[in-house]
């Protein structure tokens, strides 16, 4: 692959929301640990800037995740204020949801490495070149070569990737194509610095697989898998809305899996109102047979 | 050598095992999934601990809960609800048994015969199929449901509709109906009281309405297995199977192996015919194969499962229909929201519905705060208010249809998950092509090349698409008429429940896979004995009675063909499932 401009590389990165989240305002990497490394030792592969990137892709990953559970059950959390509904009452983040969607992604989701690794691979190398003006990008800064290849080095090494981060590049580079300004603000993810009905505008693009997002993924496929990967990403759509839907309703935050009992009553629940006294062996709803019929016969 | 092997524990092998048991063959019985033999220790009434589809304890999975779920390829926006385990997905459905229409077999002659998918029926008469169904009847036992609330307020839609009331167990035009459902009927103090310590078996017997079907029945508590309430496989057939040596004269009992996954199914040329000899499994836990031999081999993994194990067994696929005519009911959604008390999160999860032959049906159906608001929000038309996809179609529901998530879903359930009425549209759905099981180009697990489910959901055939726009107008009235004040439709993307077809028995060898006694066209002694056998969709309703019916027919099938016996059904009487001598034996067994 021709190596991409460096100014493309960084609004790439910027658009996956890496670059932010490393050294944006707040970013979790200070910027001078990045510089002493490359030049103490020239080794392309920066092995202790390996080590500090990984928690700060699993930090991005939270943060994104974060905006994508309140986008299913908006609480009074700031990611809901951000996306411009907030609530009075408990939400995703206080039924765990954002945990529940992580755990899920990164330990149960039995997707083969054989695939998660090349969409990574993709997302962080594949898709430098948009051709989308960032306003932001200028605020952004410069370290972008020696976080390149920590990023790199990474994805070669022979650690699984987690799934919640290349799921989290996916939302954040459709953030960015939705609205551009969301490369930098409150927040580490640029998903989660949308707006409802962005966030929604964003899902649209997934939905319909936006064409030049799948034509980059797919390069790095050999035919039969071109259409499994564009399918992929029709599911990975839908899934990542009803999952985390699923999660936020869930008993999740509250259920100890050992004694199976709850620690404490679900948000749902309390919002439902269902199960006013907690679980049961049954209900007085029995109110006879329609029209008195018991039995019926041919 | 064994004489029969069973692959799969759900809907329909169980059927199989417990017919041929009972006739004294040797019958091994082989389920990939976990075995739950003491619910009241594995199971909860949780929703992330039964129905988290990558952890719970239902789901497709190895019975080691630590151990990431079975993967499978879905290349669209789809959810395949498919559950290993004994009792497959009958673990988690509401027992409701209706019959096929009758317009969906050979030979019918009604004035609508016509109305029905006529170009892929039923090999034979509706009448050759009633002894059986009358005996899967018998044997659950099948039973008129019992009222509660919600179904009182779907009831009180119905009457709306100017429609008659089905007093017949065959369903001959439009009309409503209780559910004829296998769920045993409330007795005691079942149905009468939510007080815990007065719902002990046997001071309650039956369904105590405590709405916990999706995540397995193990009520009344106390009770002996084949006694529990829902009559899933496991507590029904399965029972049965495994004690035949009780309940028939000269039964032997079946042989049943959770865990084991079996990877290929053997044949080789006899007489000049391909010809089935046995399987290999592979122990999930050990990960040690398996062979074994035997007189015939019975596949029932299901609609998704059997086309993978035919492929990976390099069986011929002659005119291409081996995972093809996939069918789903097409199902859709309604939500209606009321200012009254529905008691939705009570009782049988579905116990009311409305048949409309020619078309398809209506049923209500409860759920927990998570599946209902999975279910509101697993959509083709985007998300309402914000983007439609393509679709959002608009009818006598409020605005367009799409997911209610977010702010107003959240509203939504606020107004109590029990002012909440749910209809689940059923479609009569043509048997498409298009619609299929092939192998996946996805990496192989440890058990072979994975299958993948491809539905093409916005090519279905016009009569298809017309009879789901029909059934969810009807639904939107019906919610009217039992008086909601706001109708959501939500336009399901495929929720691959009610699955059927994949392994089509049918008329005509150039679209089928199977003959009408079950038997593969294109490999002697090798049978297909669940859903996936079906013609057809059955013009809607819900499959398990008809699997159930079709795969009794198979083992008598079998019986004939390869062990020179006689058929039963018509000459003797069932036994029921809660014999008293099942109860004893399981107790004997531990079980």
């Amino acid at each position: 692959m021709p190596a991409a401009a460096p100014l493309s590389r960084r609004a790439f990165l910027a658009r996956i929301g890496v670059l932010g989240a490393a050294l944006g305002g707040g970013g979790l990497l200070a910027r001078g640990l990045l510089a002493p490394a490359d030049a103490a030792t020239g080794n392309p592969l920066l092995p202790p800037v390996v080590d500090l990137i990984r928690p700060v892709l699993a930090e991005l990953a939270r943060d994104t995740l974060n905006g994508l559970t309140v986008f299913a059950m908006p609480g009074p959390d700031p990611y809901s204020r951000t996306q411009g509904t907030p609530s009075s009452t408990p939400g995703a983040l206080e039924s765990g949801a954002t945990d529940f969607m992580i755990e899920a992604l990164d330990n149960f989701v039995p997707f083969p490495d054989a695939i998660a690794q090349p969409i990574s691979a993709a997302l962080v190398t594949g898709l430098a070149d948009s051709g989308i003006a960032l306003p932001g990008l200028e605020l952004l800064p410069p370290e972008l070569r020696q976080l390149d290849r920590a990023l790199a080095a990474y994805l070669q090494s022979d650690e699984a990737i987690p799934l919640s981060f290349p799921i989290a590049g996916l939302l954040n580079l459709m953030a960015t194509q939705v609205n551009p300004l969301a490369v930098s603000g409150v927040h580490l993810s640029p998903f989660a610095r949308l707006t409802y009905a962005e966030k929604a505008a964003a899902f649209a693009l997934i939905e319909k697989t936006d064409s030049d997002l799948v034509a980059l993924l797919d390069v790095h496929f050999p035919e039969p898998l071109k259409e499994s990967v564009s399918g992929l990403l029709k599911f990975v759509g839908g899934a990542l809305i009803e999952f985390a839907t699923f999660g936020a309703y869930s008993e999740y935050g509250v259920l100890d899996k050992t004694t199976k009992t709850l620690r404490r009553r679900p948000v749902a629940w309390s919002l439902s109102g269902y199960q006013p006294n907690g679980p049961v062996e049954g209900w007085d709803d029995f109110i006879g047979y329609y029209q008195g019929r018991k039995e019926v016969h041919d | 050598m064994r004489d029969v092997i069973v692959i799969g524990a759900g809907g329909g092998g169980p059927v199989v095992a417990k017919e041929l048991a009972a006739k004294g063959l040797d019958v091994l019985l082989l389920e990939a999934g976990p075995r739950h033999a003491k619910p009241r220790e594995e199971w909860s009434t949780f929703e992330e601990d039964a129905n988290n589809p990558l952890s719970g304890y239902f789901r497709l999975g190895p019975t080691d809960r630590s151990k990431p779920a079975w993967y499978r390829e879905w290349p669209q926006n789809s959810f395949v609800w498919q559950l290993s385990g004994v009792g497959g997905t009958t673990q988690h459905f509401y027992g409701n048994y209706p019959r096929a229409y009758p317009g969906v077999f050979q030979g019918y002659d009604g004035a609508d015969r016509n109305e029905y998918d006529v170009k892929h029926r039923f090999p034979f008469t509706y009448s050759e199929l009633v002894p059986y169904f009358e005996w899967v009847e018998a044997t659950m036992p099948v039973m008129t449901a019992a009222m509660g609330t919600k179904e009182q307020v779907f009831f009180k839609g119905a009457e709306t509709l100017g429609l008659p009331v089905q007093t017949t167990k065959t369903t001959l035009r439009p009309s409503y109906r209780p559910q004829e459902n296998a769920i045993l009927q409330p007795g005691g103090t079942a149905g009468k009281t939510s007080d815990k310590n007065l719902l002990n078996y046997p001071q309650a017997t039956g369904c105590t309405f405590c709405g916990y079907c999706f995540q397995g029945c193990m009520r009344p508590n106390g009770a002996p297995r084949n006694q529990f309430a829902k009559r899933s496989t496991d507590n029904s057939y399965v029972p049965m199977a495994i004690t035949a040596n009780v309940w028939a004269r000269g039964g032997k009992p079946a042989e049943l192996i959770a865990d084991a996954y079996v990877t290929k199914v053997h044949s080789e040329k006899r007489n000049g015919e391909l010809t089935a000899t046995g399987v290999t499994w592979r122990d999930n836990v050990s990960g040690d194969e398996h062979r074994e031999d035997a007189r015939v081999v019975v596949m029932a993994g299901g609609c998704t499962e059997n086309p993978r194990l035919w492929f990976n067994s390099g069986l011929p696929n002659q005119n291409g229909w081996v995972g093809r005519g996939y069918t789903d009911h097409f199902f859709d959604w309604m939500i209606g929201s009321f200012d009254d008390y529905t008691g939705n999160p009570k009782g049988v999860g579905s116990s009311a519905r409305l048949d409309y032959p020619g078309y398809g049906g209506l049923e209500n159906v409860g759920l927990p705060p998570a599946l209902n608001a999975f279910s509101g929000t697993l959509s083709d038309s985007g998300i309402r208010g914000q983007y439609k996809n393509g679709r959002g179609a608009t009818g006598p529901w409020d605005g367009p249809a799409g997911r209610v998530m977010g702010p107003e879903l959240k509203e939504l359930m606020a107004g109590g998950i029990d002012r909440l009425l749910t209809v689940l549209v059923i479609t009569d759905d043509d048997v498409e092509a298009q619609n299929r099981v092939t192998l996946s180009a996805l990496p192989a697990d440890e058990n072979g090349p994975i299958p993948k489910v491809t539905f093409k959901q916005r090519k279905r055939t016009r009569r298809t698409v017309r009879n789901r726009e029909f059934m969810a107008r009807k639904a939107a009235e019906l919610l009217r008429g039992a008086g909601a004040k706001k109708v959501y439709r939500v336009d399901w993307a495929p929720l691959i429940l009610h699955v059927q077809s994949s392994m089509r028995m049918g008329e005509s060898a150039q679209n089928s896979v199977l003959e009408g006694s079950g038997e593969a066209r294109a490999v002697k002694r090798l049978f297909v004995a669940d859903n996936s056998a079906l013609a057809n969709g059955l013009g809607g309703p819900n499959p398990t009675l008809t699997s159930q019916a079709v795969a009794t027919r198979t083992a008598e099938k079998i019986f004939q063909t390869y062990f020179d016996g006689d058929p039963w059904v018509r000459s003797e009487a069932p036994v029921v499932s809660t014999d008293p001598r099942v109860s004893v034996r399981m107790g004997q067994l531990g079980l």
